[in-house]
């Protein structure tokens, strides 16, 4: 069984690959430009580092090593929003979601340069950096985020943000919104707006309202949660509302469109919000959880349609726009996929396949996804949403009978189990991603 | 593809029959590049190739058959002790599942 193995921990079969594309080099076609004897399999610059970056750097660099691969990420540091709601209800510290770059550089030899992606000449595949550098590409990929749609809240833009934060992209924004719940007073109440859809991670907001809920019962008892939603469903509703009910009675209040929830204006000076029928709310903090697009960098490469957001290929997630440029991620229109950590990193693996392929001028391999979202409504009370997706008439589609909710009538000895395993979870595609594991605490 | 055949229970070969699936078929009908993909997404929670042990229980490096039949349980009857992996296997084939366990067991656990 051991003589299968290398240090490396590949199998047999994919070491003789990864050999075998190497060997094969110079006589690889489809390929723009090789350097002067046959140095590598292409070049691929991957925009950010987050959950589908990352992933793509180290699934390219496993499909076939010969792959030059260079990361652009400005931050040395990548604050995970999944588990930041944890840090919020103050039950993990800021540091335990924090991750870095370090196994990409040196264990698989990804080029990491932290800088900007400034703009993105399609035309000459060519990627320019706030540093002053330009990357030339056979294939880009891009992965950026999410940007904010600023001001499409009426009163919600950068300066606004800075007294009723969004924290939806995790780190000094969430760091904001945790020392404005600490400062709060017992008796006061928290306000979150919450998007219609699509946004960034549906089950978050309400994720989030449970574990704040789950700092107040603890530290300040005559506290509240209200959530104004334009939205009249929600992720897991049912899920949560029970979970709700059972850990936190009438602490969490949710009010949808129906009943007037839709935020149609915000006074961040003042800590009030407008809703659409103009009922006024009075926050002692509020967390706005604005409209959103795909981040900036997917105008510039000229990949976005009018919703702000990136129409693909489903099969191999190249850009429907522009070739040689794929795009992962939340920026990516990928429905029925929600926009989850979960899907980037299992995006990015198939991008990784579908251009290590292209490279060689093989076919892709058939295209699998799968999600799971998992949710804290308390530290020992986990619930989850899973879906396998295939293609299926040219479209993304949930595969039948799989997938699906935790179930209703589930003892809290499920729930316990399941609020474990969303932590397994958390050091698994982290150290997929990355390549740490923060531990739990 | 030798290998799958004589590691297989008899009970777990008869599985595989009824549901029409071959073990010759369940090994090669993928090449590696493909079992790579479809691996992607059990490694958000079983690690990078299934490796990582937590709470989560690790599946790289254990025999075939084993992995065969947990994930063919869980596909196909009602498992206990499942909370997730029951939702997860209803989204492959027999045939891919097979093929999914072999693929981890091939793998080297550390
Ligand atoms: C509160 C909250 C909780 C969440 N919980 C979960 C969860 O439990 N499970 C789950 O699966 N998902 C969860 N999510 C969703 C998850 O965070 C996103 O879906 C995921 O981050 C998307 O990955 P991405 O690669 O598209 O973007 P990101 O992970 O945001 O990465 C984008 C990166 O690109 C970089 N970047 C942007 N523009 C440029 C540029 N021009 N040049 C260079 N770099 C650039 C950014 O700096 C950033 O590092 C949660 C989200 C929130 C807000
Ligand atoms: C969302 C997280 C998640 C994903 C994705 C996932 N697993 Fe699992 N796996 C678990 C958990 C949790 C268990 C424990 C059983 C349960 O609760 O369902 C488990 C158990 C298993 C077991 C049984 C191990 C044992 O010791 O009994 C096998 C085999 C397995 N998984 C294989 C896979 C394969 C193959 C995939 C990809 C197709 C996969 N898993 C994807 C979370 C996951």
């Amino acid at each position: 069984m051991s003589q299968q193995h290398n240090h490396s921990g590949l199998t047999r079969r994919q070491l003789m690959k990864a050999l075998g594309a190497a060997s094969l080099l110079p006589l690889a076609g489809g390929v723009g430009s090789f350097a002067i004897g046959g140095q590598h399999a292409g070049r691929v610059v991957v925009v950010g580092g987050g959950f589908g970056g990352a992933t793509a750097a180290k699934y390219l660099k496993r499909a076939n090593p010969a792959i030059e691969v260079t990361l652009v990420e400005p931050a040395e540091t990548f604050y995970t929003c999944p588990f930041s709601n944890l840090y919020l209800g103050g039950l993990r510290g800021l540091d335990k979601i924090a991750h870095g770059y370090d196994e990409l550089r040196d264990r698989y030899g990804v080029r990491v340069v932290h800088a900007m992606a400034e703009d993105v000449d399609a035309e000459a595949h060519r990627v320019t950096l706030s540093s002053g550098e330009s990357l030339d590409y056979d294939r880009l990929v891009l992965s950026p985020g999410i940007d904010i749609r600023w001001n499409a809240l009426e009163g919600y833009d950068e300066a606004a943000a800075r007294k009723a934060p969004h924290a939806w992209k995790a780190g000094p924004q969430t760091e904001l919104l945790r020392g404005q719940l600490e400062a709060m007073e017992d008796g006061g109440t928290v306000v979150m707006v919450a998007p219609e859809n699509p946004f960034r991670c549906p089950p978050g907001p309400y994720e989030r309202a449970s574990l704040i809920a789950h700092y107040l019962s603890q530290h300040k008892p005559r506290s509240k949660v209200l959530i104004l939603d334009a939205k009249d469903n929600f992720s897991k509703q049912g899920l949560f509302t029970a979970g709700w009910e059972r850990l936190y009675g009438d602490r969490i209040e949710w009010v949808g469109l129906s009943n007037d929830g839709r935020v149609t204006r915000v006074d961040a000076d003042r800590l009030e919000v407008e809703t659409e029928f103009g009922t006024r709310h009075q926050a002692d903090v509020l967390n706005v959880i604005p409209p959103q697009k795909a981040g900036w960098i997917a105008d510039r490469a000229g990949v976005t349609d009018d919703s702000g957001w990136v129409p693909v290929k489903p099969e191999t997630f190249e850009s429907q726009r522009v070739e040689d440029i794929y795009v992962v991620g939340d920026a990516s229109v990928a429905a029925p996929m929600p926009k989850s950590g979960f899907c980037a990193n299992a995006q990015a693996k198939v991008v990784a396949a579908a251009i290590a392929a292209s490279l060689e001028s093989r076919p892709a391999p058939d295209a699998y996804w799968s999600n799971t979202c998992y949710s804290l409504i308390g530290p020992e009370y986990g619930i989850s949403v899973a879906g396998v997706y295939r293609i299926q008439d040219g479209h993304i589609a949930e595969v039948e009978g799989a997938g699906g909710l935790s179930p209703a009538d589930a003892p809290d000895s499920t729930r316990a189990l399941e609020a474990q395993y969303a932590v397994g979870w958390y050091n698994a595609i982290c150290q997929d991603t990355w390549g740490t594991t923060p531990g739990t605490a | 593809m030798k290998r799958v055949f004589h590691r297989m229970s008899a009970g777990l070969m008869g599985a595989l029959l009824l549901a029409g699936v071959t073990p010759a078929l369940a090994d090669d009908a993928f090449s590696p590049a493909q079992l790579e993909v479809m691996a992607g997404g059990c490694a958000n929670c079983h690690g990078t190739d299934g490796r990582l042990s937590g709470n989560v229980p690790a599946i790289a490096g254990r025999p075939a058959e084993l992995l065969a039949s947990r994930l063919l349980a869980f596909k196909h009857e009602s498992v206990p002790d499942t909370t997730i992996m029951d939702r997860i296997a209803r989204g492959f084939t027999d045939e891919e599942l097979t093929a999914l366990a072999q693929h981890f067991a091939d793998i080297y656990p550390k």
